[in-house]
């Protein structure tokens, strides 16, 4: 019972991150591999204000997201400036050194010993201390996630950022504002991000930077690539199908000291896979 | 008068190439003015200049009496000045309709707060500017094809939705990119119809164009580009029958 419990939690918090990557990536066409350095931002963030009783759950989520808000749009400043191929060369060093500064700033993060001890999520001032509550909590975030993706992929905003992602030039000459919609979709990304990153954190109780570092970007990406590019089913279909995987490795008669390596090699030949003979993903559009 | 458009000894250097040289033209209000001019003449680049795709190195642009320097493209699109490229730059991954509802100006929900919390609203502006688009659509002649994606549209088809697309913008004066290049005899009848009577609705054009024949029968006034230097600006007959632009527009001395 209790790994459906962690499974489906994970699963949803990853929903959210993979809403984030999809905004991002597939549908502005901001080719940003940090994804996991805002995850992470949100989740010491949660951490610390609830470890150190500053404020409850509620608001330390609003204070992530704030913050994510404002580190997303700031590391994705580089995307209005530079174009493609030159974006995926800074957003990995944002990712690198994101990763430093929390496997290194021992006094904030724990270093890489992380955060043990983290209080579980509370609303209206009470504790959820049942793991169903918390899973129906991650299960609501990602409905919630779920819902604004798709307003507002249907508003005139989804639709402006599909054509940015065609043609920024032929939108520039329409009168809109490339500048501001890539700021907005950074900004939402963003708030996805450092939500699904406070849920984490509160919901395993532990974080340490293994969770946020490049790897965990790159699965973003496959998750996305897998499930499919642009669609709201994919960002669903992903998250849940990959983070299966591990649990289906158990099953199999292999030696625990390679199961995490086995487990990046399948992701690694999985997006291979995908990008080669199945670019749309299982339900989305071609990246 | 304030002149409608007018280009005052603009110059664009591209290294150690002058693409625009002195170049100074205005342009009627509800005229179709057409550009030619062999190629390499300047055309597409003092279309980039007017709107501000392009900063010329010196000379500047007014707009009824407004000077444009320094403007965003956006800007100037508000101003009323909007054109077409040359090699479409379609949104070939959205259907027909929804490239003109991307051009369309100043929507509901076009920043993702209203589409989060308002989303009824939304939705009602969006059915109305729905039916905005397919107006605009019938007008070029496609609201048969609105739904269709634009990779599934005939070369003609795209010529048309890139006129559309400009229409959607509300802009008066359209800078339209050799929209008759390419063309089959009957589609390029349509797209010389369709040009007059946007003329006749009170929308100004200057239009990049070839071939001779079609500068003939839409032209009210022809701008002689050559060298990135207006040659010579008059009436189609006496541009087209001028021996010495006909020696430089058919591959004449330089």
């Amino acid at each position: 019972m209790d790994f459906w419990f962690s499974y489906i939690a994970l699963a949803s918090i990853y929903v959210l991150l993979g809403l984030s990557t999809n905004l991002l990536v597939g549908i502005a066409g901001i080719f940003s591999v940090s994804q996991a350095a805002v995850f992470g931002v949100g989740a010491y963030i949660v951490a610390f204000f609830l470890m150190n009783d500053i404020t409850s759950f509620l608001p330390a989520m609003a204070i992530a997201a704030v913050c994510c808000i404002a580190l997303n749009i700031l590391v994705t400043l580089p995307a209005l400036r530079v174009s493609g191929d030159y974006f995926v060369v800074t957003s990995f060093g944002i990712q690198l050194l994101a990763t430093a500064v929390f496997t290194n700033w021992t006094d904030g993060t724990g270093g890489a010993n992380g955060l043990p001890g983290i209080p579980p999520p509370d609303l209206a001032g009470k504790a959820l201390e049942e793991s169903w509550q918390v899973v129906l909590l991650c299960l609501g975030g990602m409905a919630l996630g779920c819902l604004i993706f798709w307003l507002v992929m249907r508003a005139p905003f989804g639709r402006l950022l599909r054509a940015i992602r065609e043609d920024e030039l032929a939108v520039a000459a329409t009168g809109k504002s490339v500048l501001r919609a890539k700021v907005s979709a950074a900004a939402l990304a963003g708030a996805f991000a450092g939500t699904a990153g406070g849920l984490y954190a509160t919901f395993l109780s532990f974080i340490d930077p293994s969770s946020f570092d490049l790897d965990a970007s790159i699965l973003l990406l496959t998750m996305v690539v897998v499930g499919g590019a642009r669609t709201l089913a994919g960002s669903i279909i992903g998250p849940f199908l990959l983070l299966a995987l591990p649990q289906i490795l158990t099953l199999v008669d292999i030696p625990t000291t390679i199961a995490a390596a086995a487990r990046q090699l399948i992701y690694g030949v999985l997006l291979i896979a995908f990008m080669l003979f199945r670019p749309q993903g299982l339900a989305g559009e071609k990246l | 008068m304030t002149p409608y458009l007018q280009a005052s000894a603009v110059e664009v250097s591209f290294g150690g190439l002058r693409a625009l040289n002195d170049c100074s033209f205005t342009i009627q209000q509800g005229h179709i003015t057409c550009l030619v001019g062999p190629n390499g003449a300047g055309k597409t680049t003092i279309f980039n200049v007017i709107t501000g795709f392009l900063k010329p190195n010196s000379g500047s642009v007014t707009f009824k009496g407004q000077p444009l320097d320094g403007w965003k493209p956006q800007a100037i699109v508000a101003a009323g000045i909007a054109r077409t490229f040359q090699n479409l730059r379609l949104f070939v991954d959205l259907t027909a309709v929804d490239n003109v509802l991307a051009s369309l100006p100043g929507q509901t929900g076009e920043e993702p707060l209203a589409a989060i919390f308002r989303p009824f609203h939304v939705a009602a502006a969006q059915r109305r500017r729905r039916e905005e688009a397919l107006a605009i659509l019938d007008r070029v002649g496609l609201s048969a094809r609105s739904g269709d994606f634009v990779r599934n549209l005939s070369y003609g088809e795209q010529k048309l939705l890139i006129i559309a697309r400009v229409l959607a913008t509300g802009a008066e004066l359209l800078l339209l990119d050799e929209p008759a290049s390419g063309l089959s005899s009957g589609a390029l009848e349509d797209v010389m119809a369709l040009l007059r009577s946007l003329r006749n609705d009170g929308k100004t054009l200057l239009v990049v164009e070839h071939n001779t024949r079609v500068v003939q029968k839409i032209a009210d006034d022809v701008l002689f580009l050559h060298q990135g230097h207006l040659m010579a600006q008059g009436s189609p007959e006496t541009i087209v029958n001028d021996p010495a632009l006909a020696e430089i527009y058919f591959g004449g001395a330089i």
